[in-house]
């Protein structure tokens, strides 16, 4: 069985040698892509599963939780962007599908869903 | 491996409200259909408590009071009639060589849809009825139709029309354990996840079947097949149950199989046996 | 006021997600690959690997004819034994015939890319094949 670490832990537990790519500059057209992906039918269809109160964001379906409180939920960014890469490690059955290990989203686009999804 | 019968997976197994199944049998030597038909009913009973068990041959009409009301207004005036309609005459028509539909099947093809599919012996296959409508075509001379849409499902949808109301009557024949092969097949078929976008069947019509995607609530798998061919808005025409399968299997963003392929003729095996004690009430008309 | 009852309910039942340890070499890859994305390094049992998939290790070679062909022969390979199985997915031919016409412009290094996606797209599908092949039961109702 796996055994469940805090994420400090976890983070302990992985080492890398580059950090995320510098993002300051770029950030509000990364996070207007990400907006884009997160509406798109064709790309994240996130809405589909997920409500979102960006007025934009109209007839969210409800398979999946609400975004909110996403620093909340997740202090460590990153521990987003794996759950958006693979929901199925933490639960196999999920609906949601693996957007980042089944390529369907670039991981680019994935950088950008996060930073959109995370100012909520 | 990513599975492990452990905390993690159970706690994950309870929120999605679906228990491990021990009894339910994946294997020949354990399979059930009447366990696995008595579970499903069990399933829509405690997720739906004031929903009847009859009604599930209307989908989501049992279980969403305002997609309801909507449905009812469209069904006062069925898109579907005319093709009934069309459907008798062409059933009526006689063959080139003077023969018809009528003597291709048992009692003269009326009333004998909520026994299809069935398990044919002699060819070791699951025959449907579209199937047999195209193999009637070809024994007497004509060409086979088109398997998804036009006269197929028009045919199809009177010969449903004049079974309407009638129990769902499907047998896995014990003396032949190809037939519960096929059985097991197409119950595999439908929890499998497949596609880019890794989706079961199960994922959206078990698991999801109480909650929205996008606007709209997945049609649930009790009573799936029961009302088939359909006028779907979204084709704006009829189309055969075989579409819709190629369909939903291409939006899992799989290269779907075709109609009448076996895996599909499978799944309809294992479906229709899911209905077996609602009544047939085909053609229906959906969204 | 609705969005405050789904806070406080989000904030009784979860409490920060946390992610588990890595249990294996294909799991550590996986999940510094979903943290890191591409092009990071990560260690595993005392040794350094890459975040990138095999296949774009294989696209990474120099651009030219020759190379991106024989990539795009691979990703149709791979595809075909996918198709066998009957878990083809939806794209995988669009994506091949997309690096074709890019090879045939002369845009190698787009060819390479898209043949090392086709390719990934493929192997990811037998995965999905044998994963289902032992655990599709765990969806089913008792």
């Amino acid at each position: 069985m796996r055994k469940l670490v805090t994420a400090a832990a976890s983070a302990a537990f992985i080492f890398t040698t580059f950090a995320m790519p510098a993002q300051a500059d770029n950030h509000s057209a990364q996070i207007a892509e990400g907006k884009s992906i997160y509406l798109s039918k064709k790309r994240g269809n996130c809405i589909s599963c997920h409500q979102i109160s960006d007025p934009d964001a109209n007839q969210a379906g409800n398979q999946g939780p609400p975004i909110v409180a996403m620093k909340q939920r997740f202090p460590d960014k990153r521990t987003l962007r794996a759950q958006i890469w693979d929901a199925t490690r933490n639960n196999p059955l999920t609906i949601m599908p693996p957007l980042g290990k089944h390529w369907i989203l670039s991981e680019e686009e994935i950088d950008a869903v996060v930073e959109y999804v995370y100012q909520f | 491996m990513k599975i492990k019968t452990g905390l993690m997976l159970g706690a994950a197994l309870l929120t999605a409200g679906i228990v491990q199944a021990a009894d339910s049998g994946f294997d020949l030597e354990t399979v059930n259909p009447e366990a696995d038909r008595k579970a499903l009913q069990a399933y829509f009973k405690e997720r739906f408590p004031k929903a009847e068990i009859e009604d599930y041959v209307n989908g989501i009409y049992a279980v969403d009071a305002p997609s309801r009301e909507q449905w009812e207004a469209l069904e006062e005036f069925p898109p579907y009639e005319f093709d009934i309609e069309e459907g008798e005459r062409l059933f009526n028509t006689p063959f080139a060589n003077g023969k018809g539909y009528a003597d291709c099947f048992e009692n003269g093809g009326i009333g004998i849809r909520h026994n299809y599919p069935y398990w044919n012996k002699e060819q070791g296959t699951v025959k449907t009825l579209e199937m047999e409508i195209n193999e009637c075509r070809e024994n007497n001379g004509e060409k086979p139709l088109r398997w998804s849409k036009g006269d197929i499902s028009r045919i199809s949808a009177y010969m449903a029309w004049t079974s309407r109301d009638m129990p769902i009557n499907i047998q896995v024949p014990k003396d032949d354990p190809r037939a519960l092969a096929a059985y097991l097949d197409g119950k595999k078929f439908y929890y499998t996840k497949r596609g880019q976008l890794n989706l079961s069947c199960a994922n959206c019509h078990l698991q999801g079947s109480n909650i929205r995607v996008r606007a709209d609530i997945p049609g649930p798998m009790l009573g799936q097949t029961t009302h088939w061919p359909v006028f779907r808005s979204k084709w704006g025409e009829m189309g055969t149950l075989h579409r819709r399968y190629k369909g939903c299997h291409r939006d899992s963003r799989s290269r779907p199989d075709q109609p009448q392929s076996e895996t599909f003729r499978n799944l309809e095996y294992f479906q229709s046996y899911m209905n077996n004690g609602l009544v047939s009430n085909g053609p229906g008309s959906r969204k | 006021m609705i969005r405050k009852t789904i806070f406080a309910a989000l904030a009784l039942s979860l409490s920060a997600t946390v992610v588990a340890a890595p249990d294996s070499y294909q799991d550590a890859f996986e999940l510094n690959r979903a943290m890191y994305g591409k092009g990071h390094t990560f260690v595993w049992q005392g040794k350094e690997y890459s975040t990138d998939h095999p296949e774009e290790i294989e696209a990474a070679v120099e651009a030219n004819a020759a190379n991106a062909a024989a990539l795009i022969a691979s990703a149709k390979a791979k595809n075909a034994e996918v198709a066998k199985l009957n878990f083809e997915w939806k794209l995988t031919r669009d994506i091949i015939k997309k690096a074709e016409a890019a090879a045939a412009k002369g845009e190698f290094r787009k060819a390479l890319n898209l043949a090392a996606q086709a390719k990934y797209h493929a192997r990811m599908g037998i995965e999905q094949y044998h994963y289902a092949q032992a655990n599709w039961h765990l969806s089913v109702p008792e």
